[in-house]
Formats: C-alpha cells, sequence, structure tokens
C-alpha cells in the first residue's frame, strides 16, 4: 500500500509504533494492547497478553473498506502482533491489508497472530496483500472461526517472497457458513510452507480452498491443505503449482479427511512447467522471454 | 529484396521438413503459398518468425536486406514481420486486452479503433480460451494490426471460417493491410479467401520445397481444382 495513501488508512503501523487509528462510526478499531485493557472479554480470545495488533470490531454497518497497514522501515525489527478481527451479526465488512517491507534488504521479522470472528449471518472479503524483502521472515498464522450462515471471501497473495514464509491458516465453520479462500505466492529465493485446515464442522457448511504456487530461482515451497469434514458438508482444494526453474521445487499435499457419509469432499492438484508454446507464441507477437515469462505467471497467479 | 530465402532446410522433431526453400517478396506484394497438408507451409512461416521447435539446417532468411536467420522471434517482430496463427495456444489467465496493451506499438486512441472489431466481451476473456474459429481469427488479426507490421504472415487464415467470415476477413485485411502497401503473405491450402485479395504471385509448395510459383493464381487454383497437387509434381515447369 502506497504511503501517499496512508491518512486513509484505518490502523498503521510502521515497525513497532502505531503511526494512525482513524475514527469510524460503528466500529471500534484499537490497538491490541488497548482491547486486553478495556474489554475483558476478548482476552479468551488473544493467546496471551497482546504486544502489538489491531483489535478491530465491527458493530454496526459500514459502507466502505477498513484499510490496514503494517510496515517494516528499519533495519532488523521484529514484529509480533497479535490482532484480532470481530464482525457482528448480519453485518457485512471489506477489508484490505496490506503488511510489506519498505525495502529488499531490512532483515525484519514480521509474526502475526490473530482471530478473525464472524458471527451469525455476517460476511467478510478480505484482501490480504504481502511484499516483503529478500532477507525477511514472515510467519503469519491465523484462526477463522465461522459463525452460523456467515461467510468468508479470503484472498492471500504475495508477489514478493521473503526469505522465509511460514503461513498457518485454519478455518472453521459452523453450519451453512460458507468460504472461498485463495492463497496466491509467486516464491522467488525463498523457503515457503503453507498449511491451511478447512475444518467443515456445521451441516451445510461449504468451502473451497484455491492454492496457486509459483516456484522460482532455487525456491523450495511446500503446501499442505486439509479438508475435515464433521457434518454433512461440501468442500473442494484445488492446488496448482508451477515450476520456473530447474532449481526450485514445490511438494502440494492436498489431504481429504471424512468423518460423515453424507459428505462430498474433492481435490484436484498439478505441478506443471511454463509451456515452450505459450512462450514461444507470446515471443513471436514482440515480447522478450522474460516479458513472456511474467505475462505466464501472472496470468497462472490469476486463474 | 524484401523477403529472400535461399535453399532454407529445416528440421523439426528430428525429421527434415523443409528440404530447400527459395522464396522473394517485393515491398506491397501480396503473395500466397498453397500446398497440400503436411507439405511445410507452417514449418516456413514459423521458421521466418524465429519459432525455436523449428532448427534451421541450411539456408539463410534475409529481411530488408539484413540476415534474420538466427535473431530471436521478438527481435524479427520488432523488424516488422508477424504472423497470424493457425491454432493460437491458450493462456489462462491472461486476457486478450492485458496482451494487446504489452505488444502494441500503435497509438492508444487507434487501437481502442481496432479494439471496437471485437465482441467486448471477448477482450476480457482469457486468451484464446474457447474460443469459436472466428474469434481466434479476428484475435490473430486485430494483435497483428496492433504490431504495425511492414510483412504479415497469414497461416490458413481462412480455415474453419464459412465464406462471409472468410469475406469479412479479407475485407479487413485487404483495408489495412494491402491497400496500405504492407506486404502480405496468405498461408492457404483451400483458397477460398484468394479471390477476395487477388494476390500478385502463387507459389506452391510440395513436399518441403516450393515446386511452383506463377503471377495468376486463378490459373494454379484451377488446374489444383481440377487436377489435384499430383499434377503440379508432373508440371514441366517446375520452379527449381
Amino acid at each position: 500500500m502506497a504511503m501517499k495513501s496512508a491518512r486513509n488508512v484505518h490502523f498503521w503501523q510502521i515497525d513497532n509504533k502505531v503511526k494512525n487509528i482513524l475514527k469510524v462510526n460503528g466500529v471500534i478499531l484499537l490497538t491490541s494492547p488497548q482491547a486486553w485493557e478495556k474489554f475483558n472479554w476478548t482476552r479468551k480470545y488473544f493467546l496471551k497478553r497482546p504486544e502489538q495488533g489491531y483489535f478491530i470490531w465491527v458493530r454496526n454497518q459500514i459502507d466502505f473498506p477498513l484499510f490496514s497497514c503494517i510496515s517494516i522501515a528499519h533495519k532488523n525489527i521484529t514484529q509480533k502482533l497479535q490482532n484480532l478481527l470481530i464482525i457482528e451479526k448480519d453485518l457485512k465488512l471489506s477489508l484490505q491489508g496490506s503488511c510489506n517491507s519498505l525495502k529488499k534488504t531490512l532483515r525484519g521479522k514480521h509474526k502475526a497472530s490473530g482471530k478473525i470472528i464472524l458471527r451469525q449471518g455476517s460476511s467478510l472479503k478480505y484482501n490480504h496483500i504481502h511484499t516483503w524483502g529478500e532477507k525477511d521472515i514472515v510467519e503469519p498464522e491465523y484462526e477463522f472461526i465461522l459463525g452460523k450462515n456467515s461467510k468468508l471471501d479470503y484472498t492471500y497473495k504475495t508477489l514478493y517472497t521473503p526469505q522465509k514464509l511460514k503461513i498457518n491458516n485454519s478455518f472453521n465453520l459452523a453450519a451453512g457458513a460458507s468460504c472461498d479462500i485463495k492463497m496466491i505466492a509467486n516464491c522467488v529465493e525463498t523457503e515457503t510452507s503453507i498449511k491451511d485446515v478447512l475444518t467443515l464442522k456445521g451441516q451445510g457448511s461449504s468451502g473451497v480452498i484455491n492454492l496457486r504456487l509459483v516456484g522460482g530461482k532455487a525456491s523450495k515451497v511446500l503446501a499442505h491443505s486439509q479438508v475435515i469434514a464433521d457434518s454433512e458438508s461440501k468442500g473442494h482444494l484445488d492446488c496448482q503449482g508451477l515450476l520456473i526453474d530447474k532449481e526450485s521445487n514445490i511438494s502440494l499435499i492436498p489431504e481429504l479427511v471424512c468423518k460423515n457419509k453424507l459428505a462430498q469432499i474433492t481435490h484436484e492438484a498439478s505441478i506443471g512447467r511454463i509451456s515452450q508454446d505459450q512462450l514461444t507464441y507470446l515471443r513471436m507477437k514482440g515480447l522478450t522471454e522474460t516479458q513472456a515469462t511474467n505475462l505466464i505467471i501472472n496470468g497462472f497467479l490469476e486463474t | 529484396m524484401f523477403l529472400e530465402i535461399k535453399n532454407l532446410k529445416v528440421k523439426g522433431n528430428g525429421k527434415q521438413i523443409l528440404k530447400g526453400v527459395n522464396f522473394q517478396m517485393e515491398k506491397g506484394d501480396v503473395q500466397v503459398l498453397l500446398g497440400p497438408n503436411a507439405s511445410g507451409k507452417s514449418t516456413l512461416c514459423h521458421t521466418i518468425l524465429g519459432n525455436p521447435k523449428y532448427k534451421v539446417v541450411a539456408g539463410k532468411i534475409f529481411f530488408q536486406g539484413k540476415e534474420i536467420t538466427d535473431l530471436a522471434p521478438e527481435k524479427r517482430v520488432k523488424l516488422g514481420i508477424a504472423l497470424s496463427f493457425q491454432s493460437p495456444p491458450v493462456i489462462k489467465g491472461v486476457k486478450t486486452s492485458q496482451l494487446l496493451d504489452k505488444i502494441s506499438v500503435i497509438k492508444d486512441s487507434k487501437l481502442k479503433e481496432l479494439e471496437q472489431v471485437f465482441d467486448k466481451h471477448l477482450l476480457e476473456r482469457d486468451l484464446n480460451l474457447d474460443f469459436s474459429g472466428g474469434e481466434k481469427k479476428v484475435s490473430e488479426l486485430v494483435q497483428i494490426l496492433a504490431l504495425n507490421p511492414k510483412l504479415v504472415i497469414f497461416d490458413e487464415v481462412d480455415s474453419g471460417l464459412d465464406l462471409k467470415k472468410i469475406k469479412n476477413v479479407a475485407e479487413i485485411i485487404k483495408k489495412e493491410l494491402i491497400d496500405k502497401k504492407i506486404s502480405v503473405l496468405l498461408i492457404t491450402h483451400s483458397g477460398a479467401i484468394l479471390n477476395f485479395l487477388k494476390p500478385n504471385i502463387t507459389n506452391v509448395m510440395i513436399s518441403g520445397k516450393i515446386i511452383c510459383r506463377d503471377k495468376n493464381y486463378k490459373k494454379v487454383l484451377k488446374i489444383i481444382k481440377k487436377y489435384g497437387y499430383e499434377k503440379c509434381k508432373k508440371c514441366p515447369f517446375l520452379a527449381d
């Protein structure tokens, strides 16, 4: 997220300092330490007393998206965030979250954990964008708790991966809840592991996880996605990898666990290389090999 | 000479496909290359554009006096050579409009004008995904016009199209290219489009060689229609 638009960011943190929190009618926006002190009931959601992070509590409907931006701007910074987002019953929210390093060589550490809680009938559209430097270490760990008939549309995208990226997400769905998860990563010179666990707890719940992973410049990518059907529910995993060079490797582990005979859970997985026919076609339209490769990669990540 | 090919021998998948092709084009020429299936027509046009799938084992290609035999495909495009593919590959996730934006060398206003040729939805669809035969041809044609080329090679531009669509495509080629003195090489094995575009030179390729070169496309078409390409093989006026 460009710094120019920082004035419009509802929660803005640089390094370990909160730069700004905007007031929004109908929404309680605090730092997580403030929320811990002010609302005793939030303590059950935090793993321990939070040092940093945002607390967003949507209590009334708002008709515009919220923006959060957490950046690393200086060398050797360690961020330890605990975030909590709660959307009350039947409310809708669109959230644009950005976490990034402002330079490529800052050697920062960004550890974020949190809970995203959707009460009954609520919905969240969450675009989560990461942009990291070559030496950063990034470890997000989120639990999404979806109440009855709630709806989550979550897209995680990182086009500039850190040196090490370790993502752990879990999605727990109550009856009638649904989710559409997209995990998009252009992995370059990185060791990336992604673990997603989608648990279809309630009857009639449904969820899809789409993984699009590109491995280039000697990257090691491991993605383990799991769908667990506890009840009569529907789930699908779609895991696709694209290898760019011979030094990289991608491991995709789609896992289905069915505990109910009426559940329908499916998966598809594939890993391929860039098609020479596509590459040649684009070069014969005037693009250089690099331009053609980038266009194909971007296309793959968008499918 | 605008385009000159000398004794070109080309292999594809280890097999010799072109067996000594000689060919010339002047600026503003509209030429056609006829021939049966698997005679080497598509291999020739892909080799002119530098498709790495085809290896030149002998011979040379010159464009506007410059040898381009070993030039990268994108550099040939920059020199002004463009190819309309017979079967363009599907590229998922890449919108037709994205490719047009990337390759276009013409003014934005002109590109917008060209895009009017498209059904608006086609521009926002994945490149060549589930395109009909006609949609593929139109997509290729608009890409070519966006490149503002000097020489255009159409590989089977009329295949899979009915007569009405062939006429539509031919009208665009005439208005946007031929009338502007841009050289055009048409590859076909049916010849239906020729009545609209009236080539000034007709070539016939059989078994990897151009064996006939004639100014009268009607005469050549008539012979092929009546006797088939077998008659060409026995012609006493073989080009080589």
